[in-house]
């Protein structure tokens, strides 16, 4: 593929292996390209980018009240992004983290209210946890039975089943006098608190220790993913699944295992949201779109599940200082924008890690060529 | 196109001067020098992996060279892209075509085509496309969707497009490997009537007969440089041979060593394909410790069903498959290599490797269950890249750089690296299906030896193959599969190319 420009011309080739060189400057020259387009908007719409970004750092990482609230906001993104991560990465879409974090919520609500402070904190968090996350992974099942057994398209499935998990929750709540709704408050419908010996404790201020389960769960992921025969099977179905039959691995398992490890995870957040920040199921708090910015999160990330962590932070940032924005008369919209733009951007700079551009002069002899990117 | 050659014009068509080419710091061409006539067909030969598509390449546009000069007509030029080697009638024919598979031919030849505007007129096409289907034996019907045709057919599309292009320097890459001897022998006529209309042709192969056939004149390449070149009528294929591997070959010899137990009985199976079909009907075979046996015949005659039925990848409908005494008729594909089976499958890319991976990983496919690959479920990492680099040495399999994937490997050494892995498992049963297909001399040669030694040792090979000479060098007894059936066995001795021709042609013989 080449472009004539005047007396010079663009060639593209495809490179097989990107240089150290190109896998970092690719990234960070998206990202920085992504504030660069957000702040052309911000100018057109009449605010001051300077303000607004210096705003965002102050609003999202000054101070520790700004970094436990991110640091908070981060901690489910970082289970719906490992979970992203770990189904991404032999290369079945879970698009459903959003509605098996919904429901790991409900399971580990119900079980809190249901075990009250009869098994006193540590065993009733833990059995909280415990069952966010294997409702998540059941959840996931329901899609997975039929990718493993019968082929389904997995993202329609997940995707689907998303609405499903979402009209649950709210049907509990909103719709009946279910066990999870409080009785006591008639006039807008709530869901019941669980005991206080149920909540997770805390570190600094309302920073839960929900982030260390996050920071261990990476950990793990990442061990599993490198280190263990299941981490060498989901890599090698993921690159040739015909290669992985003929090697003698149960294809169908492996799908059907990274589905439920991907969904317990993302209950498990779901689980950890409760249990350190809500306390009871809260559909509008659990609808916020914590499992679809998880698939963002993992791209961001390149797959990567230590890089998963800067990235949930960074995003997480970004909400954390929406409503000071607001205040200051800059749209909070601005930072879902910014999120969308760089998104866009890493993506398009993925395509500068497979091709490299070369600006050479069409009149001149052959070698007068630099390379650029 | 190209309005018919007035007169056949002479000198030099192409010139490439001093061509270099790296990739990675590797040189796939080192100062090459290259020169084409008008009117000749110039063989390009060397083994995979010497330089030959990357200089093609060059001359096509698709690389820029590092250095060096080309000229064409006597002219220099600068060749930024394969559309503007078009420009300058210069096309390629790649070993995969680009062909657009539910386009008719009369689309596909259209299609980028520059005169091409938004209303064409359908029958000048079919006028111009059959009167070069005539001339040049290339006939291909311009309404058939190309997904219908069969391969032969589609390189003929594929050349038809370039000429039609107006291209007059044509370079094939490796035509033939896709080719039915009688397709290539086709070929041959067509090439061979093209430059007697005063075309360019550069016929890319490694193999020794072919440029014997139809060259005119043969560059040597070796390890990206040139190392000769001469008039065919000057060379001779010993000489071509040393040249292009660097030393002398020598054709392994089989001995002859009594077989021992049937240790694989394929007992009346019978099996669909991918569509429903029987591929497979009836097949009885059975094959002894240290014995090989060949299954030839015509591809897509039910050979690859067969190995995917005796691997596990295909359940059988009817029959029993028993090895070492064990039905392993519905065993799982794992069953089956902890008992001792072996395969090294044709879809090397795909199915015996998984390419996008580095080479341990890939050395490591069957062996990462047990110590001490792994203990329990954890992995020793360690322990997969010392594996790889003992496989690597023992099997000689070059050119792997860390963690690059696999698939930048040549054939070669892809196949040395499977049959590394199988090998290495010391199997009882190794099912082998087109295991030096598309391979240079060198290659083949190791391939085969390898096969043989593992023969001596024991194991007992299903050699599945569609190339006649290795099935009669290597095999102890033959069975020729036609549209699915046996159509007949023959001791080594008994067979012979005529024989097995027409048992591959459905024909019975009484002698079988």
């Amino acid at each position: 593929m080449s472009l004539s420009l005047g007396p010079r011309r663009l060639t593209v080739e495809s490179r097989q292996v990107p240089s150290r060189l190109v896998r970092f400057l690719a990234p960070t020259f998206s990202v920085a390209l992504a504030f660069v387009i957000g702040a052309l908007i911000l100018l057109a719409t009449g605010q001051d980018p300077v303000l607004a970004y210096t705003e965002m750092i102050r609003k999202g990482f000054v101070g520790r009240l700004a970094i436990t609230g991110t640091l908070i906001i981060a901690t489910p993104l970082i289970f719906t992004g490992l979970a992203a991560v770990v189904s991404f990465r032999m290369k079945v879409w879970n698009i459903g983290a959003e509605g098996q974090f919904i429901l790991g919520a409900v399971a580990s609500s119900g079980v809190g209210l249901w075990v009250g402070d009869q098994v006193g904190g540590p065993a009733g968090i833990v059995l909280m946890l415990v069952a966010g996350a294997l409702a998540g992974a059941l959840f996931a099942a329901l899609a997975a039975l039929p990718r493993a057994y019968l082929n389904t398209d997995e993202v329609i499935s997940t995707l689907m089943l998303n609405f499903v998990a979402l009209g649950i929750m709210n049907y509990l709540i909103f719709s009946s006098f279910s066990f999870w709704r409080d009785p006591g408050r008639a006039t807008f419908p709530v869901g019941k608190f669980v005991e206080d010996v149920l909540f997770l404790p805390r570190m600094v201020g309302r920073l839960h220790v929900g982030l260390i389960i996050a920071l261990a769960f990476t950990v793990i992921i990442w061990w599993a993913l490198r280190y263990t025969k299941w981490g060498f099977e989901v890599m090698v179905t993921g690159d040739s699944p015909r290669a992985a039959l003929y090697s003698g691995m149960r294809v169908d398992r492996k799908i059907l295992s990274v589905l439920m490890v991907s969904g317990a995870l993302a209950g498990l957040g779901g689980g950890i949201e409760v249990g350190g920040v809500l306390h009871n199921l809260d559909p509008r708090a659990l609808s916020l779109g914590v499992g679809f910015t998880g698939i963002v999160v993992a791209a961001l990330a390149r797959l990567s599940p230590f890089g998963v962590i800067p990235v949930a932070i960074l995003v997480a940032s970004f909400s954390n200082a929406a409503p000071g924005l607001q205040v200051l008369g800059i749209p909070s919209e601005i930072v879902i924008l910014l999120e969308g733009i760089l998104f866009l951007c890493i993506v398009a700079g993925e395509w500068f890690l497979r091709n490299s551009i070369r600006v050479e002069r069409t009149a001149g002899p052959a070698g007068a060529e630099a390379p650029v990117s | 196109m190209a309005e018919s050659v007035p007169e056949v014009p002479s000198g030099e068509a192409a010139r490439l001067t001093g061509i270099t080419k790296h990739f990675f710091g590797v040189a796939a061409n080192e100062d090459v020098d290259f020169d084409l006539r008008w009117g000749e067909i110039h063989a390009l030969l060397g083994e995979n992996g010497a330089g030959k598509s990357t200089l093609c390449s060059v001359l096509a546009g698709l690389y820029h060279p590092d250095s060096g000069e080309i000229h064409l007509d006597g002219e220099p030029v600068d060749l930024g892209s394969p559309h503007q080697a078009l420009d300058h009638g210069v096309g390629m024919v790649y070993q995969h075509f680009r062909l657009v598979d539910r386009f008719t031919v009369a689309e596909n030849l259209t299609l980028g085509h520059p005169e091409t505007g938004f209303f064409t007129s359908r029958r000048s096409l079919e006028r111009q496309v059959g009167e070069l289907g005539r001339r040049y034996g290339l006939e291909v019907s311009p309404q058939a969707a190309v997904w219908q045709l069969s391969v032969g057919e589609q390189q003929r599309v594929e050349i038809l497009k370039l000429l039609y292009r107006g291209v007059r320097i044509l370079i094939l890459d490796e035509p033939t490997a896709v080719l039915t001897p009688q397709e290539s022998h086709n070929l041959f006529g067509t090439l061979r009537a093209l430059a007697d209309d005063g075309q360019a042709i550069i016929f890319v192969t490694h193999k020794l007969d072919e440029v014997m056939a139809v060259a005119d004149r043969v560059t040597v390449l070796r390890d990206g440089r040139k190392v000769g070149g001469m008039p065919t009528s000057e060379a001779d294929p010993a000489t071509l041979a040393r040249m292009m591997v660097g030393r002398d070959l020598s054709v392994p010899e089989r001995p002859r060593t009594a077989p021992g137990e049937p240790v694989l009985s394929i007992k009346g199976v019978t099996a669909e394909g991918d569509r429903g079909l029987e591929a497979i009907r009836d097949v009885e075979i059975e094959v002894r410790a240290s014995q090989i046996v060949g299954v030839a015949g015509v591809a897509g005659n039910g050979q690859r069903e067969l190995a995917e039925v005796v691997t596990g990848l295909r359940r059988p409908k009817r029959g029993q498959i028993i090895m070492g005494g064990v039905d392993i008729t519905r065993s799982s594909t794992l069953e089956r290599i902890k008992l001792g089976l072996g395969f090294v499958p044709e879809d090397r890319m795909r199915t015996g490797m998984a390419g996008g991976l580095p080479l341990a990983a890939n050395l490591a496919l069957k062996a990462y269950r047990q110590p001490p690959l792994s203990r329990g479920p954890v992995l020793s990492k360690q322990a997969v890249e010392d594996r790889a680099r003992t496989l690597e040495k023992q099997f000689d399999i070059r050119g792997v750089r860390g963690a690059l994937p696999t698939s930048l490997l040549s054939g070669g050494n892809i196949q040395r690296a499977i049959l590394a892995r199988e090998l290495s498992a010391r199997p009882r049963v190794l099912v082998a299906a087109a295991p030096t297909r598309g391979l240079d001399v060198a290659a083949i040669q190791a391939i085969r030896q390898l096969l043989i030694e593992e023969a001596e040792a024991g194991t007992a090979i299903l050699m599945i193959s569609e190339d006649l000479e290795e099935i009669l060098d290597l095999s102890d007894e033959v069975i020729v599969l036609y549209e699915g059936q046996v159509m007949g066995r023959l001791p080594r001795d008994r067979a012979d190319p005529d024989l097995l021709g027409m048992l591959m042609a459905g024909r019975k013989v009484d002698a079988a």
